[in-house]
Formats: structure tokens, C-alpha cells, sequence
């Protein structure tokens, strides 16, 4: 009896703190309205406030809308957070995740949106690119709207109460049975009341798909800029400092040999026997970089024979088992192969394990590459690892990855790839 | 020798005719796409031909595939693939009839006229040449079947793989070719291979070092 009577006084004394805070919260915009009196008891002190001067609405207008536009944000954020932790239901705020800005080739900082002359160029670029947002201008539009809707519903609890006791201030037998009433209206609502809110906020408080898709391809667009643009430098520098300058060497060789064979033979011969070597040399490194950006047997088999001679090329025993013929276009196979290849060299490295299998399969719609190994497990996504780059470069693709790693092994890693 | 030469690159094509020739050897007919080398092979049976593996009309292993076929048809018709890159893959693949007669070696391999042409003949007489970048890449792995060998089996069992022959072996090892021929035997045995079961055991060894032989 007695602990059912707690249960209910602690639920009505929830439900009080609930509705009262959301009704706070959403008492800021009709607090600036309050602000009325304020600016009255400033006309009587000699300001130029008053009802008949126009100029006074505006400034309060101005006002309102200074605080609105500034606590809008903040104002919403708790909103969230309260109902998160109420309710576990997430509202997701619909802004648009800004990449870290990262700095070009060019010289530029791109920051996920555009090229700006410096880092901090580029950081303020991202937040005015906020302010301009949808999920911004919801945020505002919330404040009023909590104001006439969320506020009156979750002051209701309370108002009541307030307005029993201060009925019962001066008893009278009609004050008394108006005060009972209005208790029991307040715990009628005090469990629902503050419910209004989840709802409301899942319809004006959170992005639409249309703008999670955008946002989703804004960052594929980020990353694969940058990840080309890596790839590009790397390339140029490769030949640059590679087979560039090494056959500049062979010609000086060879002009030497042309100038020394009338003369000195031996020496010539020599030169001869260098420029070769330095030809040899050019192609080991053109051939290494041909490989980091399309690997050959890709081009001549297919994916599967690649993974295969992949596979023979760690220093782990890898089983591949597939069909040789997948028909998947070039930069699908691509991307899952330099995925497999960064998984295998994690599990030789990282993951210490003993074999490895990886297994890909044609489905109607889409090609799964599972990739298993027997090591120590423990691998995640942390940012700005390879597995979080394979996972980005797949994503360009809208192929997703699945992580199966407990502390102690064995390691499973999905990668499912759509292709018509 | 009489050779056929399967190149689609004009210049390379060229170039690879006047070594040969250079050598005194017979190119009784070139190819520039696959079908027109898996005919010419089958045509001229070449005593060695040399084939290259990305040619048209697909543009990827054509040339391998012509080479493949034709010895699939001619079995041990001697060829010596050339590429751009060596694969572990194309390699096995190659030997994995055990006729021998095989090559597969890196285009740059020419540059070294002597060996190069060392190393058709080689082929041409029925020997293997792998290109060392596979055998390099061999050595690296850790395999089961081969860990009963000592370090020196190895060493020999990688030069053989390269398809040097007991005396070039002993030559490099500055060893007499009388333990070479001990060495090869007790190799040979320890991978079980038996001596008289009508294949190349050279070959059959370079391929239980590939690991794609199980026997």
C-alpha cells in the first residue's frame, strides 16, 4: 500500500519535474514578450519607450528576434538532450558533418564545401555555412512554436497546483473543492504532459532523408577529393624523383659513352653498362607504381584471379574461393581489391594471425567479399585508420562494411558492393 | 633455333627479331594479337617461342592464354613468356602441366642479351626459367611442405627454380657439381618426389615450391 503510494507520488513528482522543465525551456521566446513591463518601467524612468511610439515595437521586436536567432541552437540542443534522456529517442540535429579542412596540392584548404587561402579562412567558411543551414532555420522556427504549443500543455501541472495552493491561502468550502479539483486535474496530466514533446520534436527538430543524403554525398565528395589528390601527388612525386631522374641519368650515361668510345672503349663500355642498369632500375619503379594505382592482373582476370594472386603474394597462407567471372565494373573491383589487400596486410601485421580466408560471392543485386582471419581481433574504425579509409573509399560506391572483431579474435570483415 | 616471336608492340616486336637474329637464330614467324600467335605456334611449332602475356584483342592476358592453349594442344611445346610484371599466378599456371619447357621472365630481362638468350635455350631444351622477382617473392613466404628442407636446399631449390642447370648451380655456389647432385637428391626426396614417375622432377620440385603440387 504504502510503496504503491510512493511509486504514484514519485511518478506525479517525475512527471511535475518533466513538464516544469520542458515548459521553462520553452518559455524563452514569451519571455522576451514579458520583457514588456521591463521596458514600461524603463519609459517612467525617462527612456523613450511607450505604447504609442512605433519605435518601441520595433526595438522589442528586434529584441525577440536577437535572442530567438541566439538561443535557438542551445535552446534546441537541450530539447534534444532531455528527450534523449527521458525517452532514449535520438533526434538528430540534420547538420551537415564538416570534414576536418585539409590542404591541397593546390596550396588551398578544402573544407568539405569549398577552397579558402587558409585553415581558419576555411573553419569560419564552415561555420557561416552553418548558420545558412535547414537544420538551423528549424531550430528557430522551434522556438515559437514550443512556446504556444509545449508551453501552455507543460505549465499546465503546475499551474494548477500553484493555483490550489493559492486557493487554499484564504479556505472557504468552495475555494477548498476548487483546489481539490484542480489537483486532481494536475495529476491527471502530470504523466502525459510533458510527452507532447517527443513527438513535436521528431516532426520540426530533425532532418529529412532528402538532407541526410545530401550531407552523406557532400562527405563522400570530400573524402574522395582528398583521397585523389593524395593518389595524384603521390604519383607525381613517384615519377618525379623515380624513373624521371633516373633515365635523365641514362641519357648523361649514354652521351658520355658516345664521347669516350673513339677514345677510352672501356670506359664507354662501362657508361654503357650503367645506362642499362638505369633503364632496368626505371621500369622496376615504373612497374611498382602501375601496381599502386591499378594492379595488372586486375585488368587481365578480373577481381577473383587478382585476390588469388594477392593472396599468393602475403606472407599469411590465404584461401580464395569465388567465381572468376563476376562482371563487376573496373573501379568496383578496384576498390575491393585494395580493401582485401589492406585487411590482408592487417591481419599479417597487426592482428598476428596464422591464415586468412577471404570469400566473394554474386548475389542478384550486390558481391559480399568476406575476409577472415584467425588473429587477436580488436580492430575498429578509428578515425583516420585503414579500415576507416576502406570504408570511406567503399562508401563512394555505396558499399558498406561490417566489422566483426571481439578483443581475442577471429577477425570477419563484410563488405557488400551493389552493382546492378 | 627456329622461333616464333608473338609482340604487339611494333618496336618491341622488332627489336626482340634483330636480337634474335643477331644470335643466329631463325624467326620463322611474328604474331601481334593472340589468335595470330596460338596459330602461328601451332602452324610452325617453333623449337622455342616467345610470347608476349597483354597483346590484343582484349588487351589483357591474351598472350598467356594463346601460350596455354597451344600447349595444351602440343604438349611441352617450349615457350617463354615475357611481361611487363611478374605474377606468382601466371607462373604457376604455366608450369602446372609439368611438362617443362617453360619461361616467364620480365620484359627487361632483354636488356641482358647473353642471358636472355641463355635462357631461351634453356627453355627450348626442355628446362624452366622463372624470372628471379618470383623466385624472390617465393623465398619470403613460409610454407609447410618446404620446411623440411635445410637453408642450403632452399638456396638450391630456388636457383633450380630460376632454371640454372647442376653445373651453373655449382658455378654459383662455388660448390662440385658431385654434391650438387647430392643435394638434388636428397631434395628430390624429402619432397617425395619419385625418380622414375615419367615427369620432369626439376619441374615437379619448382612446383612443390610454388606450392600448388600436392603429392
Amino acid at each position: 500500500m504504502i510503496a504503491s503510494i510512493m511509486r504514484v507520488a514519485r511518478s506525479v513528482a517525475t512527471g511535475l519535474l518533466r513538464s516544469t522543465t520542458f515548459a521553462l525551456c520553452a518559455l524563452i521566446v514569451p519571455a522576451c514578450i514579458a520583457l514588456l513591463p521591463v521596458l514600461a518601467a524603463l519609459r517612467l524612468l525617462g527612456s523613450p519607450w511607450s505604447w504609442s511610439n512605433p519605435w518601441s515595437w520595433a526595438a522589442l521586436a528586434i529584441i525577440t528576434a536577437a535572442v530567438t536567432l541566439a538561443l535557438a541552437h542551445p535552446v534546441a540542443t537541450l530539447f534534444r538532450r532531455l528527450v534523449r534522456r527521458w525517452t532514449g529517442i535520438e533526434l538528430p540535429d540534420g547538420y551537415r558533418q564538416r570534414p576536418e579542412p585539409v590542404r591541397l596540392a593546390t596550396g588551398y584548404w578544402w573544407n568539405g564545401s569549398s577552397y579558402e587561402r587558409t585553415r581558419d579562412d576555411a573553419h569560419s567558411d564552415q561555420r557561416m555555412r552553418r548558420a545558412a543551414e535547414p537544420a538551423f532555420w528549424r531550430e528557430v522556427l522551434w522556438m515559437p512554436v514550443a512556446a504556444v504549443t509545449v508551453l501552455p500543455v507543460c505549465v499546465a501541472p503546475a499551474a494548477a497546483l500553484a493555483g490550489a495552493i493559492v486557493l487554499c491561502l484564504n479556505p472557504s468550502p468552495l475555494a477548498v473543492v476548487a483546489a481539490l479539483l484542480l489537483v486532481v486535474v494536475a495529476c491527471a496530466v502530470v504523466g502525459v504532459a510533458w510527452r507532447i514533446v517527443p513527438p513535436l520534436g521528431r516532426r520540426l527538430l530533425t532532418g529529412t532523408p532528402a538532407s541526410d543524403t545530401e550531407r552523406g554525398l557532400r562527405e563522400q565528395r570530400a573524402d574522395l577529393t582528398a583521397a585523389h589528390d593524395a593518389e595524384i601527388r603521390r604519383i607525381e612525386r613517384d615519377l618525379h624523383d623515380g624513373a624521371q631522374s633516373r633515365l635523365v641519368a641514362v641519357g648523361l650515361d649514354i652521351a658520355a659513352a658516345e664521347r669516350l668510345i673513339g677514345s677510352r672503349p672501356d670506359q664507354a663500355r662501362e657508361l654503357l653498362r650503367s645506362a642499362r642498369l638505369g633503364t632496368a632500375d626505371s621500369l622496376n619503379q615504373l612497374r611498382d607504381l602501375v601496381r599502386g594505382v591499378y594492379p595488372p592482373v586486375l585488368v587481365e582476370r578480373g577481381l577473383v584471379p587478382a585476390l588469388r594472386a594477392l593472396a599468393l603474394d602475403s606472407p599469411l597462407p590465404v584461401d580464395v574461393a569465388g567465381p572468376d567471372d563476376l562482371g563487376l565494373a573496373s573501379p568496383l573491383a578496384a576498390a575491393l581489391y585494395f580493401g582485401v589487400a589492406e585487411l590482408l596486410t592487417n591481419a599479417a601485421k597487426h592482428a598476428r594471425a596464422s591464415r586468412a580466408s577471404v570469400t566473394v560471392a554474386r548475389q542478384r543485386e550486390h558481391v559480399d567479399v568476406v575476409v577472415h582471419d584467425d588473429g587477436r581481433g580488436g580492430a575498429s574504425f578509428s578515425d583516420g585508420g585503414g579500415l576507416d579509409g576502406v570504408r570511406r573509399r567503399l562508401a563512394v560506391f555505396d558499399a558498406t562494411m561490417e566489422l566483426d572483431s571481439p578483443s581475442g579474435g577471429p577477425t570477419t570483415v563484410t563488405m557488400r558492393m551493389p552493382c546492378e | 633455333m627456329r622461333i616464333v616471336v608473338a609482340e604487339d608492340q611494333f618496336l618491341l616486336r622488332e627489336g626482340l627479331v634483330r636480337l634474335l637474329q643477331a644470335f643466329g637464330h631463325d624467326v620463322v614467324a611474328t604474331a601481334a594479337t593472340g589468335p595470330e600467335a596460338l596459330v602461328a605456334l601451332l602452324e610452325h611449332r617453333p623449337e622455342v617461342a616467345v610470347v608476349d602475356v597483354r597483346m590484343p584483342p582484349d588487351n589483357t592476358d591474351d598472350g598467356l592464354r594463346a601460350a596455354l592453349a597451344a600447349r595444351a594442344q602440343v604438349p611441352g611445346l617450349p615457350v617463354l613468356v615475357l611481361s611487363q610484371h611478374v605474377e606468382h599466378l601466371y607462373a604457376r599456371e604455366l608450369l602446372a602441366d609439368g611438362n617443362g619447357g617453360v619461361g616467364y621472365l620480365l620484359k627487361d630481362r632483354v636488356f641482358d642479351d647473353e642471358q636472355f638468350i641463355g635462357s631461351l635455350e634453356r627453355v627450348a631444351s626442355g628446362g624452366t626459367a622463372l624470372d628471379p622477382v618470383v623466385v624472390a617473392k617465393l623465398l619470403d613466404r613460409p610454407q609447410a611442405r618446404l620446411s623440411a628442407l635445410t637453408d642450403r636446399e632452399r638456396e638450391l631449390l630456388s636457383l633450380m627454380a630460376e632454371g640454372l642447370s647442376n653445373s651453373a648451380i655449382a658455378e654459383r655456389l662455388h660448390l662440385s657439381e658431385g654434391a650438387i647432385s647430392k643435394y638434388t637428391t636428397t631434395t628430390f626426396d624429402k619432397l617425395g618426389l619419385a625418380p622414375d614417375d615419367g615427369t620432369n622432377r626439376r619441374v615437379m620440385a619448382v612446383l612443390a615450391y610454388l606450392g600448388d603440387v600436392d603429392r
